[in-house]
């Protein structure tokens, strides 16, 4: 070969060559499935099918196609609506949940769906007594730490009590930690309940192959549209590469997470990419408490240095969208859409810094090799170290696993870097400011403020919105919260991602909903 | 030095290897004088750019980084790296393998068990904990790849110390009285070098290659300093997309593999010391044939070999072994050839069944015809056919020369098998008549043993009962006694006498003694620099000898009885065989000798004795 | 031979323990914790806190060790904090398909090294020779994730010759013919580094062996040179190729990480990985004690098939 470089056409030429050569008989195509069973290539091993136990985006994918929820997002938004329960009613201070539920569904094995159940589901998570307490860890059950008792009225009504007012309860409730389980197969299986998952969803669990398969049926006893295909077989493939290679050898029908950089290899008519935007952000700590970036011009000159548009575009294919403040577009409702990003300018960088007095200052940068929803760390952080040192900084990158990126950041960055990475995936706008940029949740405290921010109007905005069920009113306080934030700079707001999947032409009726989750039961595979 | 370089070019493949890496190496020294772009600048716009777009030679990174620089920049520093590992891991893992190894015992099974250890675990877990304690950064990439390997190093050195640590050497520095420290360093270490030295150009390349598995724990280098390996992990992502972004490296440390490899194949080689003999390449299964023409047959013997010429071709020497040798053997005859090492008498004999080492050795000239078959140029499949069927060799050294992992039965059936099918019952039925006929003691019990537990003499006898397997009509014995003591040595002559005599076995006795010569020959002939300088009758040239070399080696057996006789060594050494000098080989050493010894050919003469000397002791007639 | 192994078994117990007591010390000191690992963003204090009680990792260090060796020593290797399975379980499951890997591809290594080898060491400076060095140090020198991936795109994604990944069909085969479809190129990928440090061993043993007096010995008796190389040449180098046989098991093992990662082969090496990555303790000590265990049993193999060979060792 003339040129070292082994481009896909070569390839092809090669491999025509090779069959020319070998006169072999055409290519057989190994990986035909059916029509009716529809294969998803998933980026990860399930850790368990309990939605209780559960914690990350690639499970609940499986989750909500096996479970509901009393209720769930609305297609296609982040808005909740009736699932298992049929309306609701809140008390006046917000602190007593009825939920009135729907008649007639059963569980995959063949028992009813009633308030016992739903009692059994969030004793069985709060409740240090509770019988089956022991068949966890619930890792997520805090999500519901409000809610201090569960009262079966009658067969078809659940009444929860909470000890204050939490506006995000109901959001919560349709999140995967409130899918709701069959508590006969709980008390069957016991602690590998995880393996042998009984929901009330369209569909139902067949079987599980450690990092080969997991694969579910259609529910033909379900209580809404049946679903779409006969099957849905889930194949982890971790690596991305192996991933992409599976997708155009037909071995997968539909896979998500697709690599920026692959994303050109598909092409209809073959090939369908989708994309949705979600509730996602990724940002950038920098330390408010000392060093350069106790000062404000400092956090503002990197925001502005930093060539975000050049990030999205180019090193993320346009995977995802510039950032402008705290709170992702995706929660239509809460998103101050005044909001612009800073824009990128260099000059405007250059003259903060002189203003601050801080022509060249020193950065230690906290970079991971990757991690939820960080998208491609390595290089986006390349790309801002670069950035940076154009307009002054001196930035020394130190680069770390996930988990002892983890425990490195969320201790708090004083004393050992200025300025770490981050991102965060939420189901609801309270969480991630809530979490984040209050002054009661620096590290010392138990939060994940690891800037150390600190604004009183912020935490009082914070706790103001928590506390509201009036939507209107949580998402003006949300609005303002994003103003200060994005006028005192405490992150450098980076990107949303864009979530995208790609089907191939057998697959239709498909879509992403901005939850992350994946919801297949109107999909076809022909 | 010279000969160092010109050994190891003499490897075309080592000289290739060591100017590619001499390139490279040359290439990152000069990086940072060299006109290339910031390897650190990024470009979004130009990102992936293939390979010779302008102004990037080698195209673009994910971020528009320009891959020529950053490949120079990274080879630098992998390189750096890669070397410093292996000489750490080399280092601290051949001095564990060593201690281990020479200690032995119990140190060397707590070493072997800890290392063991290592060996079984994780290696990334390791890598891991070397982050956690030291942080990320080459450094401590260099540490946990070199911690990885030290393990490989140990047990690999450790296996052949001990292998050395039992040898003979070994135990006579140690009664010459020297510390332990200085027999491991001045007697092991020699040995053990070229490995380590084999074992770490190896691990070279794999080093640079697992700091890419390391970087996706943050171990390596941290971004945006380049290295082969980050670029390696960097690339991974866009693999499908833009492979030239991994190709570029990939190329790059394969390059450096190979030339490392091949190169330290030929430092190998040029460091030991037998290569220089040419000892270390491989024998092929006969040896090479170039002559111009075929000679007449001088002579009817049964084995009758004519003008026989024998080369050594090492690099630009040729070592002329043989030169022109003439011989004749009847059938059941017993024909001495004798001579210092080095006269060519055993490449004369391995000659006639091409049994010569070769490369390097060629025959150049001349004919070896048993019963009027010119075997000098036979196909391969004829000399199997003959060798040790018609004629059967027994060697020196039956310890080296007898296959160490081979029951001696099966040598010995096997001797039969090459040459006649027979059933496995029968062929041992034979191995334990030719032991009974070598009377070898109990001959059922020492079928299935192996070489190393047998004596030498009894080693001998099975060397000669190979060589009687098929009832050859020529053997050709070189040296078979020099190993033994004198009371075995006698009753090896004795049993190779009788065998003669019972079964009319033409026998071609090599030896440098002319004591068994005169128990054993018939005729004698005696060589000198390649040639024949003179033969004759046993007794005759014994008790007269024509030619000055022959009184002086005869003057060396010391006589039976004779006392404590002054034994005259010969002045001098024997030439070079490269360099032979014109008219007689021997002069420069010959007391006789006048100034026309030294000019011109000059000739055997005589008949039934034959001479080569024109100033002869005793004449030898027409 | 049977007390040789037996006291080589009892030796490798200090060996399985000392490294379960590494694993732990390291688990122990690297940043992160399961509950962090598997709270994710949710990782706060308090939620760290009530998820360790749940998983029963207070108390000191040594006190959870002993805990965890008085479970082992009932054979109960505890669960998985990440899985929600039996360690056991999941151990059995993966280690076996990793066994049936790194054994096809040991096969390949063993066989096609040794093969190149000789092939090498008998037509040295050949063309042959000069072919095998240059294919042998291109399987040396290539990433395994890269060879691997450009096996998957020409023979699975542009020639369909061969399924991409896995270890089964996840639809419909299941047979051998199955297997062995998904195993030729993981195993060869796998194969490749090892194939290359054995052949070019093979082919110095043999250069050396080749010109030993016995090998002279051999041909002046009228053996054929076929046998003459691959009988008493190649018998005697296997005394120096075995034990780095043994050696290049390890690196098999450990070289499986990555190919199982890029065929997805549901194998133990990706599976520790995971578990270190997660900080899954209990997981990690249980599949490092069986790929140990193994290894250290291959090793007993490896020098009682040293022993057989070569009739000088005393065992």
């Amino acid at each position: 070969m003339s040129s070292p470089i082994l481009t896909r056409r070569a390839f092809g030429r090669l491999s025509a060559s090779l069959l020319a050569t070998t006169a072999l008989s055409p290519a057989i195509a190994w990986a035909e499935t059916p029509p009716g069973v529809l294969v998803v290539g998933q980026v990860a091993e399930p850790q368990s099918l309990d939605p209780a136990a559960d914690t990350a985006v690639n499970d609940f994918r499986i989750l909500v196609n096996l479970y509901e929820g009393l209720v769930r997002y609305k297609h296609g938004t982040l808005e909740v609506e009736p699932a298992l329960a049929e309306s609701w009613t809140i008390s006046e201070d917000g602190t007593e949940y009825t939920f009135k539920l729907r008649s007639g569904v059963k569980f995959h094995d063949g028992t009813p769906f009633d308030a016992d159940a739903v009692k059994f589901n969030f004793d069985r998570m709060l409740v240090d007594t509770h019988p089956y307490h022991d068949t966890g860890p619930f890792p997520l059950s805090f999500f519901f730490s409000a809610v201090t008792e569960t009262t079966v009225v009658d067969p078809q009504t659940v009444h929860f009590k909470l000890n204050a007012p939490y506006a995000p309860f109901l959001s919560n409730l349709a999140y995967p930690t409130g899918l709701l389980v069959s508590p006969t197969a709980v008390a069957k299986d016991g602690k590998d309940f995880g393996r042998n998952p009984v929901g009330t969803g369209p569909f139902k669990f067949k079987s599980w192959k450690s990092n080969e398969s997991v694969i579910i049926e259609r529910n033909d006893a379900y209580w809404g549209d049946k679903a779409a295909t006969q099957a849905v077989i889930f194949r982890p493939i971790t690596d991305a590469n192996t991933r992409v290679a599976e997708m155009l050898a037909g071995g997968i029908d539909l896979m998500v997470e697709v690599p920026p950089t692959s994303l050109a290899q598909f092409t209809p008519p073959q090939f369908d990419v989708v994309e949705q935007a979600g509730p996602h952000l990724w940002f950038l700590i920098l330390d408010c408490k000392e060093g350069p970036f106790a000062d404000k011009r400092v956090r503002q000159a990197a925001n502005f240095a930093i060539n975000k548009e050049a990030i999205c575009n180019d090193v993320l294919e346009g995977t995802a969208v510039v950032a402008a403040g705290p709170t992702p577009p995706a929660f239509a409702w809460a998103y101050d859409k005044s909001l612009q990003p800073y824009p990128y300018d260099p000059d405007k960088a250059r003259a903060l810094l002189k203003e601050a007095g801080q022509e060249a200052p020193e950065i230690t940068f906290y970079v991971t090799q990757g991690g939820s929803g960080m998208l491609d760390p390595v290089a986006m952080g390349t790309a801002i170290q670069a950035d940076l040192a154009a307009v002054g900084f001196k930035v020394k990158i130190e680069t770390f696993e996930w988990n002892t990126f983890l425990g490195k950041v969320n201790p708090g960055l004083e004393g050992k870097a200025d300025m770490a990475e981050m991102a965060w995936m939420t189901n609801d706008p309270d969480t991630l400011p809530y979490l984040a940029l209050r002054t009661a949740a620096w590290p010392d405290k138990g939060g994940f403020n690891s800037g150390y921010y600190s604004n009183p109007e912020v935490d009082k905005l914070l706790d103001a919105a928590r506390t509201s069920t009036d939507q209107a009113e949580r998402a003006t306080l949300y609005k303002q919260m994003q103003q200060i934030v994005h006028d005192d700079a405490p992150w450098v707001f980076v990107a949303n991602w864009k979530q995208n999947a790609v089907t191939n032409d057998k697959v239709s009726n498909f879509s992403l909903e901005p939850s992350f989750f994946l919801q297949l039961q109107g999909v076809v595979k022909s | 030095m010279r000969v160092f370089f010109a050994l190891l070019f003499r490897n075309r493949l080592a000289g290739i290897g060591g100017v590619v890496l001499a390139i490279i190496v040359a290439l990152v020294l000069l990086t940072p004088v060299l006109p290339l772009q910031n390897p650190d600048v990024t470009a979004m716009g130009d990102r992936f750019l293939r390979p010779l777009s302008p102004g990037h030679l080698l195209g673009t990174d994910a971020l528009g980084r320009d891959l020529l620089s950053r490949l120079l920049w990274g080879t630098r520093l992998s390189l750096a790296v890669g070397f410093a590992a292996a000489v750490a891991a080399g280092l601290i893992g051949s001095a564990v393998g060593i201690i281990a190894g020479y200690a032995g015992g119990r140190i060397d099974n707590a070493i072997m068990r800890f290392v063991d250890m290592l060996m079984a675990f994780p290696y990334i877990l390791l890598a891991l904990a070397i982050v956690a304690a030291l942080g990320p950064g080459l450094m401590n990439a260099l540490i946990a790849v070199a911690a990885v390997n030290v393990p490989f190093f140990a047990r690999n050195i450790r296996g052949i110390t001990v292998g050395l640590a039992s040898r003979d050497f070994i135990d006579a520095a140690r009664l010459s009285g020297k510390g332990h420290v200085r027999i491991v360093l001045t007697e092991l270490l020699p040995n053990v070098l070229p490995v380590i030295v084999i074992a770490m150009s190896t691990t070279i390349g794999w080093m640079i290659l697992e700091t890419a598995g390391l970087s996706f724990l943050g171990l390596g280098s941290q971004p945006p300093q380049a290295d082969l390996g980050s670029m390696l992990g960097e690339a991974r992502a866009a693999m499908i997309s833009a492979p030239h972004t991994s190709v570029v490296p990939g190329v790059m440390i394969f390059l450096i593999v190979m030339s490392i490899n091949l190169l330290g194949d030929g430092v190998r080689d040029a460091l030991d010391p037998r290569l220089k003999s040419g000892a270390l390449t491989r024998p092929m299964a006969a040896t090479r044939v170039a002559r111009r023409n075929v000679p007449e047959a001088q002579g009817s013997g049964l084995l009758q070999i004519d003008d026989l010429e024998a080369q050594f071709h090492v690099g630009r020497r040729v070592y002329r072994a043989v030169n022109g040798v003439s011989l004749s053997i009847a059938p059941g005859e017993c024909v001495g050839l004798i001579g210092e090492s080095g006269s060519g008498k055993s490449v004369t004999a391995l000659s006639v069944m091409g049994l010569v080492a070769s490369p390097p050795g060629v025959i150049t000239g001349g004919a070896v015809r048993l019963a009027d078959e010119d075997l000098i140029g036979a196909p391969y499949a004829r000399l199997r056919a003959l060798r040790g069927n018609k004629v059967a060799y027994v060697f020196q050294d039956p310890l080296s020369t007898l296959h160490p992992l081979y029951r001696v039965g099966d040598q010995l059936t096997e001797a039969i098998t090459s040459h006649h099918r027979i059933s496995a019952h029968e062929a041992r039925e034979r191995a334990l008549k030719l032991l009974a006929d070598v009377r070898i003691p109990n001959p059922a019990a020492r079928l299935s043993a192996y070489p190393h537990e047998l004596s030498g003499g009894m080693r001998q006898r099975i060397g000669i009962a190979m060589a009687l397997a098929n009832e050859p009509e020529v053997i050709i014995a070189d040296e078979p006694t020099t190993a033994l003591d004198v009371t075995v040595q006698a009753q090896v002559l004795a049993l190779l006498d009788d065998l003669r005599r019972r079964k009319n076995v033409a026998i071609v006795f090599i030896t440098h003694d002319f004591g068994i010569v005169g128990q054993l020959c018939d005729r004698v002939a005696v060589m000198y620099a390649g040639r024949i300088v003179e033969e004759g009758p046993t007794e005759r040239v014994l008790s007269d000898p024509a030619h000055p070399y022959t009184r002086r080696l005869i003057a060396c057996v010391p006589e039976l009885g004779g006392g404590r006789r002054q034994l005259p060594a010969i002045p001098g050494l024997p030439p070079a065989v490269d360099q032979l000098p014109e008219g007689c080989a021997f002069a420069p050493r010959c007391d006789r000798a006048t100034p026309d010894c030294a000019q011109g050919e000059i000739g055997l003469r005589g008949s039934l004795r034959k001479v080569r000397c024109i100033h002869p002791e005793a004449e030898v007639g027409a | 031979m049977g007390r040789y192994i037996l006291r080589r078994l009892i030796s490798a117990v200090p060996v399985l323990l000392g490294i379960t007591v590494i694993v732990f010390l390291i688990m122990a000191m690297i940043p992160g914790d399961p509950a962090a690992a598997i709270l994710g963003s949710y990782a706060t204090p308090d939620n760290v806190a009530r998820l360790n009680r749940e998983l029963g990792l207070e108390g000191p260090l040594w006190q959870r060790y002993l805990l965890w060796l008085w479970h082992l020593l009932h054979g109960d290797l505890g669960r998985s904090y990440a899985l929600n399975r039996p360690v056991l379980d999941e151990v059995l499951e993966r280690f076996s398909a990793t066994l049936v890997l790194a054994g096809a591809s040991f096969i390949l290594c063993a066989v096609f090294g040794i093969l190149a080898g000789v092939v090498s060491a008998a037509r040295q400076y050949g063309f042959a020779d000069k072919a095998i060095t240059f294919v042998v140090l291109i399987g040396i020198s290539v990433p395994a994730f890269f060879l691997g991936m450009m096996m998957i795109l020409l023979f699975a994604v542009d020639l369909r010759w061969l399924p991409v990944s896995g270890m089964y069909a996840i639809y419909g085969g299941g047979d051998l013919m199955d297997l062995l479809r998904h195993l030729i190129m993981p195993a060869t990928a796998l194969a490749a580094v090892a194939t290359g440090v054995i052949a070019r061993l093979t082919r110095g043993a043999m250069l050396e062996v080749l010109r030993q007096d016995y090998i002279r010995t051999a041909r002046a008796k009228g053996v054929h040179e076929r046998r003459v190389i691959w009988g008493h040449a190649l018998r005697a180098a296997m005394v120096s190729v075995i034990p780095v046989l043994g050696i290049q098991a390890g690196f098999v093992l450990s070289g499986a990480v990555y190919i199982e990662t890029v065929f997805q082969w549901p194998g133990i090496g990706r599976m520790l990985v995971d578990a270190i990555l997660k900080r899954d303790i209990v997981l990690v000590q249980g599949g490092v004690v069986f790929v140990a265990a193994c290894y250290v049993l291959f090793n007993i193999a490896v020098d009682v098939a040293q022993s057989l060979l070569d009739p000088r060792i005393k065992t």
